[in-house]
């Protein structure tokens, strides 16, 4: 699937994650903020990238910006912000879920 | 006490005189109402009817962010703050997102993802969002060898532009001619990079490229960092200096920047001091000075004057043919816009 629009889900508040997806030229490009960067930054992208290639969507930049949230919260994040990018927020996505 | 966020009018007497104390309180003072004006929204965030905290946006700029950290957890109540106005540009479709901030809150920005594009001992220039300054520059032609550069805003391109860009190209294997995006002349920024362009077509070593938002206007910094209007300009300016220096003349190998004289300008006059001041010596200066026809310097005010007075004749002796070709076929839309209120007597 290809990105129709720029599009954003999340808060920068505590123990959640902002999200926003882009169209992107080159693959999956993840970019993440993070206090627990070093000790969870990898865990947090393949979250990220897992729901990106459940979606199938090939080119996209996801800039995210933690503050220690859960790995659920990282995942509905990333699926809400996915669905707007894609246009398809009407139809949930069971299979992804 | 839980914390909720409200919109806040700054219209009404009573909220603004609030806003204006809460503010003031932190340091933050100095502002005027005209600096007030322009800001599309403010937002407050209270406990009961104590405000705590706030920020602002005009355009995609957030403003006036202050934050009263007495009865919060560590910064929490900023990312509240800085979350919604996100949240809310992002509804907007806005998603690149700019801040001007004192050096010392430049970390607390970057915490919530922004990134410093230059600072300043007085002022910190940072950006959020999908795309960033590393981007813009990536998809700017790139030449091999040095390059010069002139940064305009041609408002519309006149034979003075047009004298500056043949003497860079005269002087230089290559140059490039920004062209500020910032709309807020009589020519929007489509219309003036397209005249540039247009203008300049035969010059085989000429680029034209968008100044995007990099190339910052005089009108998004916010004055409360400044005593004048002078010093408004001069603070400004460097930033914008410093962008040019430290970002965009590396990745482009830009080694020296034209600039025009402007006998009539003071807010140009202290542009280009500054530019003096802060390029050199990464970035040599070449002052050129400016192209007079009948013992008058050109000036894109006079040709905005003359449009207004409908003396389109007078053009031929201010501007190339492909620019009065454009006001020619423009004409009425951009009388238009001069009666609708758009001002075209400043720089």
């Amino acid at each position: 699937m290809e990105i129709k629009k720029t599009a954003m889900d999340g808060t920068l508040e505590s123990s959640d994650i902002q999200i926003t997806v882009s169209k992107g030229t080159d693959g999956v490009q993840i970019d993440l903020t993070s206090d627990v960067q070093e000790r969870f930054g990898a865990q947090i992208k393949q979250t990220i990238a897992a729901v990106v290639a459940a979606f199938d969507v090939d080119n996209v930049n996801v800039k995210a910006v933690d503050q220690g949230a859960l790995d659920c919260v990282i995942k509905a994040r990333t699926i809400t912000a996915l669905q707007r990018a894609l246009g398809t927020s009407a139809e949930p996505a069971w299979e992804v879920l | 006490m839980d914390a909720e966020i409200r919109e806040m009018n700054l219209h009404n007497p009573d909220e603004f005189e609030q806003w204006r104390s809460f503010l003031s309180g932190l340091g933050i003072a100095n502002f005027t109402a005209d600096e007030v004006d322009p800001l599309d929204g403010t937002i407050g965030l209270f406990e009961g009817d104590r405000l705590m905290g706030t920020g602002s946006y005009s355009e995609n700029v957030l403003k006036y962010i202050g934050v009263c950290h007495k009865t919060s957890e560590n910064g929490a109540y900023f990312n509240k703050i800085v979350s919604t106005l996100l949240t809310q540009l992002g509804q907007q479709g806005i998603f690149h997102v700019f801040v001007f901030t004192k050096p010392q809150y430049s970390d607390s920005f970057q915490h919530v993802g922004f990134q410093e594009i230059v600072h300043s001992e007085s002022a910190a220039f940072l950006e959020t969002g999908p795309t960033s300054i590393t981007d813009y520059l990536a998809q700017i032609p790139k030449f091999a060898g040095e390059s010069a550069a002139i940064v305009m805003n041609a408002n519309p391109f006149t034979l003075g532009h047009r004298y500056l860009v043949e003497a860079a190209a005269q002087q230089s294997a290559h140059v490039y001619v920004f062209v500020v995006s910032t709309d807020k002349s009589l020519f929007n920024s489509q219309e003036r990079f397209e005249m540039v362009q247009a203008g300049t077509a035969d010059l085989k070593n000429v680029d034209v490229v968008s100044g995007s938002d990099y190339l910052v206007s005089y009108a998004t910094f916010p004055a409360y960092f400044l005593k004048s209007d002078k010093s408004r300009v001069r603070y400004q300016t460097t930033i914008d200096a410093l962008i040019f220096k430290e970002r965009i003349a590396p990745a482009l190998n830009i080694t020296t920047r034209y600039l025009g004289t402007e006998p009539h300008s003071e807010t140009t006059n202290v542009y280009n001091e500054v530019l003096e001041s802060v390029l050199p010596p990464t970035v040599r200066v070449k002052i050129i000075p400016r192209k007079e026809t009948a013992g008058k310097i050109i000036s894109a005010r006079d040709v905005r004057l003359a449009i207004k007075d409908n003396r389109l004749e007078s053009l031929d002796t201010l501007v190339p043919k492909t620019t009065a070709t454009f006001i020619t076929e423009h004409r009425a839309e951009l009388q238009e816009r001069i009666r609708k209120g758009m001002k075209i007597d400043g720089n």
